[in-house]
């Protein structure tokens, strides 16, 4: 029992935050100058409610005990169903149940430290419906912590498929010219894939009568167990998670909705989408289908690393002839989760350390790029990549910024991409060579990519007359990228201070295998 | 014998603070400043190394002779995952000592140069910040203690040369060429990552200590459970599974690690981007190009020697194409006329002997080249900015011409490095410039091991000979084409390319662009006539030390030599001990001289016969003109083969099948939806949604509690 219902406190922050700025707009003034005036407050409380749930987010971590194994600050309640036991309390059942280990504390970080800058990010760029687009974000927020908090598999797929909505409104709303396209092929993608994961988790539930997680981790590889290597209904089960987390993180073949959904959505979804929605696939993984499918998870563990090398191959070249910027980086995205589910699947310590790494590592450097491309969509409402060009002389902040981000990108040691990438490949090449040869492939295509891009836009002469009057960085965005710097290097110095903090909750799911590899 | 810790930490660490403070403050402290800081820390960095290279060659015993002597100052916790264990460090030992010396000096001379050089550049804070980055990073690449923290530097540098090679961003051809460089580099990379990947698999570390010391006490079977090899059986016979093969281990990794040192040594395949590097500033080129950078792949060969002395084939690879390269850049050499890309070519050509001195077992003649080239072609290079800074951005040897009264000191300087390339000396004394000693050597030891069947040592042994023979040739065409003759015709600026403009050039319009070439400011002279002095005397001083009777001694189990390797004594004459015939002593000379006097005869006595000869080209020359057509190639097959199939994967693979099978092929469903949602769009599709919500909660509600009560 969580003394003081910390995480509830943290996850429903920022809703309710929501509520009171859509309650309370009415008494904002509503004449002519007032639609300003009512963008300022929206973003003023966004920014103030987000910066404060994750100031509510360090209290967490100050609480946290790395070097303790299993789950802190948990809060458990009776919910539907279940049974009372002699003493009277409820077990059993649906139950709202709320904790951290590691790795979700360090989600829950990167959710909580993303949300603030993306409202500071859209201050000027977004001009409509700002009271909503603003409540849109924070009821986004309060849904992803919900996913990484979550210690019940009803709650967690609530919280799951519930954060669906506001991503759909935000891109649906607030998105470019095919917004309408966009967010529907987002919408039935990812609806589709969540459907089998409903049936599984029901089945789970009927049959082991409780859907708390730590207790199906232990419950599930006994009751489906596998018997002699058949395939059985632990397969499916883990196919039908699969489906879901599948399509989240995106893997190929089911990742066309990102780069559509990236191009249309404002920059700010672009950058919660790739940096927390596209995780909850990678923590899917690593909560439900390898502590509770281990079996399963080995049996198609070839299947993974064909699908994730491909994912590394075919994004890279695709993302190297891509012709608008947001694409381009939304496919160097798909190339990036790559490792992520390389990693994951490798069963190793290198390799699962290294992926969770990379999950947060990537929510950093990608968001920073969508960021980066916004700042000249801002400029010039374009993100044609010939449209621009020798962007350097009139922006060198810049153009330094987008150079780091850039080789942060690449994977360049020193910088938090190259730690994630590297641990994950030295995890997969013990399980095989072939899969690290293959997604070594994508260090030399990211260069190729990604140099391809910034020569484009910022190196060369700038001949476009229309880019004659363009400005550098502005103070709020200089404020908004400094942290996101910080992190890039931060994390690819000392590493270690992520590692110390995942390595109790890797450990167990490691303990899952141990009999079952050599 | 070895500097105070904090010494230490200043030479590696403080040339990064000053990058970083130059780099970042730019705007605060300008440009003089960030000049300032960056050279006199560099500078004194290359005073103490080059302080502690003389005290440790000549200050006494190090350790017993048997043990690696090594002293490791650990920094700070990396990554630390598991076995999975990389620190930041910094590595003391003989080959450190000797990386470090080269670095800092070279580099400390190259940012005062680069006073002059650079001097109306508008952008010379961002360009010394760069200088000082490579050098921490390369510094960072020769003292790590494991692997990881090499690939640090080794990426670090990648990422500085990329910056300097486009420098002048505005520069199309610049621009090319550093994606260029980088992107090759990565090829190589690929190789070298997954070569440390298998190193983490074989040895279960990527520390350099424990991992070497495993491959010669012969004890990895113990950190290896995945390979089950009898017992009594040596390291050279270890296995793994690699892409479904069985291979041999250190072989694999001996591979892959080299396919890393190819890309940044420019070996042959992977050489495509050296020649095009030279679109970066003079100073880059001679500093990152041809003195530190691009040897970095002969250091890494020669510091896992224990590796390699178990890996027969990977070191006959190495061989193979360090001898191939040496021949091929040497004969490309012969016809270029742009005086950057001769010298380029040339470097190439000499990372070929140092490579296949290596791939014999001669690391220490491989290092001993590594050292006094780095002297000798930093020379060259310095001099011949100084000539391309005199004769106003000119680069085309073609339009220069008897410039040797206006530049003596120059062309002093010039004359100095090309005797020192060419390696003139007298076989047999201690009369000789550095490149005698050092390319000499090589040579020798690749006869040497010849004898003893050695593979591809022999072949080794005639492409070296040749290309000495070429690189004489070419060295001295060089100096008749630019310094001696008559003066090209006086408007040469008028019709010279727009690629040799510059933007320090383009932004200072009344510079004096007419005029007779000038010698060069001071700032820029004393570079010359210091790496004079390393030039002439570098092999003379440290010939002992690396090769000759005290490299044992000096080398302190750096450099590992199996018990069957004894290539270094071998390589004297039956007198002294070793092998070799009386005439392998004289050939490097003969051929030289040969050189010497082809060159002379068609560029000096008869001058323009050389032009007469390329204009009549034939295949040959032409091909040589050409670079072998390697660019063109590599156009056609990669360049455009990754295009095409990025547009395939895009335009078939995810918009007809991906697509067209998922999402659009349910395009009536997905029109009936977008009708709804276009219907909608006017801010009801927020209610909309939290109706689907609400509905979606109270049906899963009914399912649950019918199924709770069911039970």
């Amino acid at each position: 029992m969580g003394e003081f219902a910390l995480l509830s406190i943290i996850i429903f922050f920022p809703a309710l935050g929501a509520l009171l700025l859509l309650a309370l707009r009415k008494f904002v003034v509503s004449d002519a100058e007032g639609v300003e005036s009512e963008a300022r407050i929206a973003f003023m409380t966004g920014l103030f409610v987000s910066a404060a749930t994750f100031f509510l987010s360090l209290i967490a971590l100050a609480y946290f005990q790395p070097a303790q194994e299993g789950f802190q600050l948990v809060e458990d309640f009776a919910w539907f169903g279940g049974q009372a036991d002699d003493a009277g309390n409820i077990v059993g059942g649906i139950r709202y149940k709320l904790g951290l280990d590691g790795m979700s504390l360090l989600l829950v970080l990167l959710t909580t430290f993303l949300t603030p800058l993306c409202f500071l990010a859209s201050w000027g760029s977004i001009k409509h419906r700002v009271t909503e687009y603003v409540a849109a974000f924070l009821f986004l927020e309060t849904l992803m912590l919900g996913v990484f908090c979550a210690l019940d598999m009803m709650l967690f797929y609530v919280f799951f498929e519930a954060g669906l909505i506001p991503m759909f409104i935000i891109i649906g709303i607030w998105g470019g010219a095919e917004r309408v396209y966009a967010s529907f092929k987002f919408f039935l993608y990812t609806l589709l894939g969540s459907l089998f994961m409903l049936l599984a988790v029901i089945a789970m539930y009927l049959q082991a009568g409780t859907s708390d997680i730590v207790e199906l981790q232990t419950v599930i590889p006994q009751i489906f167990a596998v018997e002699d290597g058949k395939f059985g209904v632990q397969h499916l089960l883990w196919l039908a998670f699969f489906a879901s987390f599948a399509v989240k993180l995106p893997m190929w073949p089911v990742h066309t909705w990102l780069p559509d959904a990236h191009v249309q959505a404002p920059t700010a979804g672009s950058v919660i989408l790739a940096g927390v929605l596209l995780k909850m696939g990678g923590y899917g993984f690593l909560r439900f289908s390898l502590p509770m499918f281990p079996e399963a998870s080995l049996y198609f563990q070839p299947m993974v690393f064909a699908m994730s090398v491909i994912a590394i191959v075919y994004a890279s070249l695709v993302a190297f002839r891509q012709t608008d910027m947001k694409k381009l980086i939304a496919y160097s995205s798909v190339a990036h989760m790559g490792f992520v589910t390389l990693g994951i699947f490798s069963f190793t310590e290198t390799g699962i350390q290294g992926a969770i790494f990379q999950m947060l590592s990537h929510g950093v450097i990608s968001g920073a790029l969508f960021l980066v491309v916004g700042v000249i969509y801002d400029r010039m409402h374009t993100r044609e990549i010939a449209f621009y060009g020798g962007l350097v002389t009139k922006m060198p902040v810049y153009a330094a910024v987008f150079m780091l981000f850039t080789m942060a990108n690449v994977g360049l040691p020193g910088t938090s991409g190259f730690i994630g990438e590297i641990l994950t490949m030295v995890g997969s090449f013990q399980a095989s060579s072939w899969a690290a040869a293959g997604a070594a492939l994508g260090v030399i295509f990211s260069a190729v990519y990604m140099l391809t891009l910034y020569r484009r836009t910022v190196f060369g002469v700038m001949t476009n007359e229309k880019l004659d009057g363009i400005k550098d960085l502005t103070r709020t965005e200089a404020i908004v990228f400094a942290p996101l710097i910080i992190a890039t290097i931060v994390l690819g110095v000392f590493p270690a201070l992520i590692f110390d903090i995942t390595e109790t909750s890797v450990a167990p799911i490691l303990a899952a295998f141990s009999g079952l590899i050599g | 014998m070895i500097l105070p810790e904090p010494l230490i930490l200043f030479i590696v660490l403080a040339p990064g603070l000053v990058a970083a403070i130059a780099g970042c403050f730019q705007r605060f402290i300008g440009d003089k400043v960030a000049m300032i800081i960056t050279t006199a820390t560099v500078g004194t960095a290359g005073v103490l190394s080059l302080f502690q290279l003389f005290g440790y060659a000549f200050g006494g015993h190090h350790g017993d002779g048997h043990h690696h002597f090594q002293h490791v100052i650990h920094l700070a916790r990396w990554i630390d995952v598991g076995q999975f264990q990389a620190n930041w460090a910094i590595r003391v030992d003989a080959m450190s000592i000797v990386m470090m010396a080269v670095i800092t000096s070279v580099s400390g001379l190259v940012h005062l140069y680069s006073w002059g050089y650079m001097s109306d550049d508008p952008h010379r804070a961002r360009f010394f910040a760069y200088l000082s980055l490579f050098t921490f990073a390369m510094l960072m690449l020769v003292t790590g203690d494991n692997l990881i923290q090499i690939f640090f530097g080794w990426e670090g540098v990648g990422l500085a040369s990329y910056l300097l090679i486009g420098f002048w961003f505005h520069k199309d051809s610049a621009n090319s060429a550093s994606i260029k460089a980088f992107v090759t580099n990565r090829v190589g990379d690929f190789g070298l990552a997954l070569g440390i990947m298998a190193v983490f698999f074989v040895f279960g570390t990527v520390e350099l200590e424990p991992m070497l010391e495993a491959i010669k006490e012969n004890t990895f079977e113990h950190v290896a459970p995945i390979m089950a090899f009898a017992e009594g059986v040596g390291p050279r016979e270890a296995a793994i599974e690699f892409l479904g093969m069985r291979l041999y281990a250190l072989e694999v990794i001996g591979f892959l690690l080299f396919i890393g040192a190819m890309g940044k040594s420019a070996q042959f395949f992977l050489h495509v981007w050296l020649p095009d590097a030279m679109e970066g500033p003079t100073p880059v080129s001679a500093l990152i190009h041809a003195a530190t950078m691009v040897t970095a792949g002969v250091y890494l060969v020669c510091l896992l020697s224990p590796v390699y002395e178990f890996a027969p084939v990977a070191s006959g690879f190495i061989a193979f194409i360090g001898a191939i390269t040496a021949l091929y850049a040497a004969t490309v050499g012969m016809a270029q006329n742009d005086i950057k890309r001769v010298i380029a070519y040339s470097t190439c050509s000499q990372l070929g002997y140092m490579f296949f001195a290596a791939g014999i077992g001669a690391y220490q003649a491989a290092m001993f080249h590594l050292f006094t080239h780095a002297f000798f072609k930093a020379l060259l290079f310095l001099g011949a900015g100084s000539v391309i800074h005199g004769m106003h951005h000119e680069q085309d040897m073609r339009k220069m011409g008897g410039v040797a009264p206006y530049m003596k000191i120059t062309y002093a300087a010039m004359l100095i490095g090309t005797i020192a390339i060419i390696g003139l000396g007298v076989p047999h004394t201690q009369f000789g410039f550095a490149g005698f000693f050092s390319k000499d050597a090589i040579i020798e030891t690749a006869f040497a091991a010849g004898i003893k069947g050695v593979s591809f040592a022999q072949m080794a042994f005639w492409f070296g000979i040749i290309a000495a023979l070429l690189t004489s040739f070419y060295s001295w065409r060089l100096i008749y084409m630019t310094f001696h003759g008559p003066m090209a015709e006086a408007d040469h600026h008028d019709d010279h390319h727009e690629e040799d403009e510059h933007a320090g050039h383009a932004a200072d319009g009344h510079h004096d662009h007419g005029g007779k070439p000038h010698e060069s400011p001071i700032v820029m002279l004393v570079p010359l006539i210091v790496l004079s002095i390393g030039a002439v005397f570098a092999g003379f001083f440290f010939y002992d030390s690396f090769v000759g009777h005290h490299q044992a001694d000096f080398w302190s189990g750096a450099i590992y030599a199996a018990s069957d390797n004894t290539v270094l004594a071998d390589k004297y004459d039956h007198h002294h001990g070793g092998i070799n015939p009386g005439w392998v002593f004289y050939a490097p000379l003969v051929v030289t001289i040969i050189g010497f006097l082809i060159a002379t005869f068609t560029y000096l006595f008869n001058r323009g016969l050389g032009a007469r000869i390329a204009a009549k080209g034939g295949p040959l020359h032409s091909m040589f003109a050409n670079k072998w057509y390697f660019d063109e190639l590599y156009q056609a097959t990669f360049v455009n083969g990754t295009k095409k199939l990025g547009d395939f994967f895009w335009k078939v693979g995810d918009k007809k099948i991906i697509d067209g099978l998922g999402p659009d092929g349910l395009s009536g469903l997905a029109r009936w939806g977008a009708a709804r949602l276009s219907a909608m769009h006017t801010g009801y599709l927020y209610h909309y949604a939290f109706v689907i919500l609400g509905a979606a909660a109270v049906f899963g509600a009914v399912i649950l509690i019918n199924v709770t009560g069911a039970n």
